[in-house]
């Protein structure tokens, strides 16, 4: 039940910046609650320095000219936010609402406050609900494992975590996928196509079609289950994860740290198990594979490094790659939805920069966010250096 | 377009131009990895190189990024490898980060955090100062579970970043919570250097990750005191007395050593054996030109001779 104040016209015309105190204010705003002013303005874009962080734009590495995924440059905010009086006229505006995980509907393992009836409440009036997170821990599935232990029905197929989305940025530019075959077989295939006549078959076979023998392009993952699960569901072949974190190396003379030419990738995510070794591995991948990719599932934290002449591919919020990898599947229009998150530099802007109604709530815990996004900007530095 | 300023051409080091190179100037400073050694091993022709330019009376002076060693240990390495060298001609990042808390009167009672090496241990012990994490903290894990905090000292005035092979999560969240808790607490960077040799083989990543790390849970910018901050220049001109008009840098790396020289007023020498080869050089993107470049400083010794 809504009880609603003073009308507030929300015009469709533009990106909509509202603040609310949670999720739950969709249910039940009253004319008594008064957010204050002070608190209201401090989550604002006032800070000079978020400021800069904002406006960003992200290069791309040349193997990219197939897809571009845009981070456009945000233009600063020009109308201030505001606060969230009228929710059924904004409920009424959108037909989707996508929902940032981590401070928006749970913090750590803990449900906040109000969140399955506010859910319940849009669903029954034929909303559609998609959970956009760059946690990359967890694959899809883990997700709705997750929420189900807290009590919401919500279908894998509703969940969009940066795990996800870096296999599908790799499968949207035909990342290969072909096993290797042998040469020999390779022959057999072909035979009844040549002579084969001494040396002359070798000869035909090194001519032939190189689908036969191309190389088989692996992926380095810096990260956790949640990366290493989603690629193999979507056909790629991958190294590294969790159990690198048990490597070590030793700096000695004569030692040499071998790496697989055959990575064609590197993707980077959340990893509570990183270390020397993985920075190492990734970094010679990077560097001295050929047009090997750096994709990053998020880069919560924006460095000042990024004045390097390579940078990471992003696929996670603030990144469009997501938002239009939705419109795409659930053939919606940008105007129709509305994104609901509590960071600026990744949810509101990832929301800005795909042309949608932007919601932030109060109730996410930055500290968090901050201290599990940091050591991409570790990576960066290595891997952007020539 | 403004006025750009042309950047004189870099001379590759010549029979022609190195005596007078070697005339006009009365202290050679020359950095350690990809210049001396690369890991533990020497380069070809450094001993001889470095006791020819004593003989002549030239300060040899080390400043060195690598702030895994104090002077004492890098003065001990460079007598395994048979050069002598005492432990004031050695500056190296580990000595400038615990000198500037000495200079800038940090109080002794509070910590220095150290995600870092014994070398920055050795240093602030030296200078006075109580220094906690380094090597030790190497083994300890973290476990991200519900209502579990985890602790870190108020007292830790500073955090002291440089290179570490042992980085860690551990080590990122103390170091973290370290300077966005604790009141006036500094964020001290040895260095940023991205790479290094390392070993001999191949390169390393650099302090220049670690210190990212932090930058990026911090989201905020370090006190750099490694080169290419002249921060070591006081030291230097204070035990030499030597204008460093008429001193020489020699290093691998534009974005330090060169930088370094440049800002201090020193000659400029690039050499290729460490991480910058002559295509990163003369590549039109690079904007740092030093005064001359060559393959090794043994050339210096082999142009002298001929």
């Amino acid at each position: 039940m809504l009880v609603s104040s003073r009308a507030t016209a929300v015009s469709s015309a533009a990106p909509h910046r509202f603040l609310t105190h949670s999720v739950n204010n969709f249910n039940c705003i009253s004319s008594s609650l008064s957010l204050p002013t002070s608190f209201g303005s401090s989550s604002l874009i006032n800070d000079d320095r978020r400021q800069k962080k904002i406006n960003t734009t992200v290069g791309w590495s040349n193997r990219m000219d197939k897809k571009k995924i845009s981070v456009v440059t945000c233009a600063t905010a020009s109308v201030a936010a505001q606060p969230l009086e009228n929710a059924d006229a904004l409920i009424d505006s959108v037909e989707t609402f996508i929902f940032d995980c981590d401070g928006v509907i749970w913090k750590g393992d803990s449900l906040i406050e109000g969140v399955p009836e506010t859910l319940e409440l849009l669903r029954s009036k034929g909303k559609r609900l998609v959970f956009v997170t760059n946690n990359s821990t967890k694959s899809r599935k883990q997700y709705g494992k997750k929420f189900e232990s807290l009590g919401l029905s919500i279908n894998e197929e509703e969940i969009f975590a940066s795990s996800f989305a870096a296999a599908a940025y790799l499968q949207s530019i035909d990342f290969p996928k072909d096993k290797k075959i042998d040469p020999l077989l390779a022959y057999l295939l072909t035979a009844p196509f040549y002579e084969p006549v001494g040396n002359m078959s070798h000869v035909l076979i090194t001519c032939m079609p190189r689908v036969f023998l191309r190389e088989q392009e692996r992926i380095y993952v810096i990260g956790e289950e949640g990366i290493l699960i989603e690629l193999e569901l979507a056909g790629f072949s991958y190294l590294g994860g969790p159990e690198d974190g048990g490597k070590k190396i030793e700096l000695k003379p004569g030692y040499m740290m071998e790496h697989d030419k055959d990575v064609g990738a590197v993707v980077v995510g959340f990893d509570r198990y990183f270390n020397y070794y993985k920075v190492q591995y990734g970094t010679l991948c990077v560097r001295e594979n050929p047009g090997c990719l750096f994709l990053a599932t998020n880069r919560d934290a924006v460095t000042h490094l990024t004045d390097a002449q390579e940078w990471a591919v992003v696929v996670g919020k603030p990144s469009t790659f997501m938002m239009d990898y939705l419109a795409n599947k659930f053939s919606i229009t940008k105007s129709q939805i509305c994104m609901v998150g509590d960071r600026l530099d990744t949810d509101i802007l990832f929301g800005q920069n795909g042309g949608c109604k932007t919601l932030l709530v109060l109730s996410g815990m930055f500290s968090l966010h901050l201290l599990a996004t940091f050591f991409l900007n570790f990576l960066v530095s290595v891997f952007t250096m020539s | 377009m403004g006025d750009q300023k042309l950047t004189p051409p870099c001379h590759h080091l010549s029979p022609t131009n190195v005596r007078d190179l070697f005339d006009s100037l009365d202290a050679f400073l020359f950095d350690c990895d990809g210049v001396i050694w690369k890991g533990d091993t020497l380069i070809d022709g450094v001993p001889q190189t470095l006791e020819m330019l004593r003989s002549k009376g030239k300060k040899l002076v080390f400043v060195t990024n690598n702030s895994t060693k104090s002077r004492r240990q890098y003065a001990q390495k460079f007598q395994s490898l048979g050069i002598s060298v005492t432990e004031e001609e050695i500056f190296s990042s580990s000595f400038a980060a615990a000198m500037y808390l000495k200079v800038n009167k940090f109080p002794p009672e509070k910590k220095v955090y150290v995600i870092g090496g014994e070398g920055i241990l050795e240093e602030l012990k030296l200078a006075g100062f109580t220094g906690i994490g380094g090597p030790e903290d190497a083994k300890k894990i973290v476990q991200l579970k519900a209502n579990t905090l985890f602790e870190h000292d108020k007292s830790v005035g500073a955090v002291v970043v440089g290179l570490d092979q042992y980085i860690n999560y551990y080590k990122l969240q103390y170091g973290t919570l370290c300077i966005r808790e604790n009141p006036g607490c500094i964020f001290i960077a040895t260095n940023r250097d991205a790479t290094g040799n390392m070993t001999d083989l191949q390169e390393w990543p650099g302090a220049g990750c670690m210190v990212a790390a932090i930058c990026g849970s911090t989201e905020k910018e370090p006190i750099v005191v490694g080169k290419p901050s002249t921060f070591l220049m006081d030291f230097l001109q204070k035990k030499y007395n030597i204008p460093t008009s008429k001193m020489c840098m020699v290093g691998d790396r534009l974005d330090t050593d060169i930088l370094f020289g440049q800002n201090a007023g020193c000659t400029t020498l690039l050499v290729l054996s460490g991480v910058t080869s002559q295509s990163t050089l003369q590549d039109p993107s690079n904007q740092i030109q030093p005064d001359y470049y060559t393959n090794q400083i043994s050339d210096i010794l082999d142009l002298m001779k001929s």
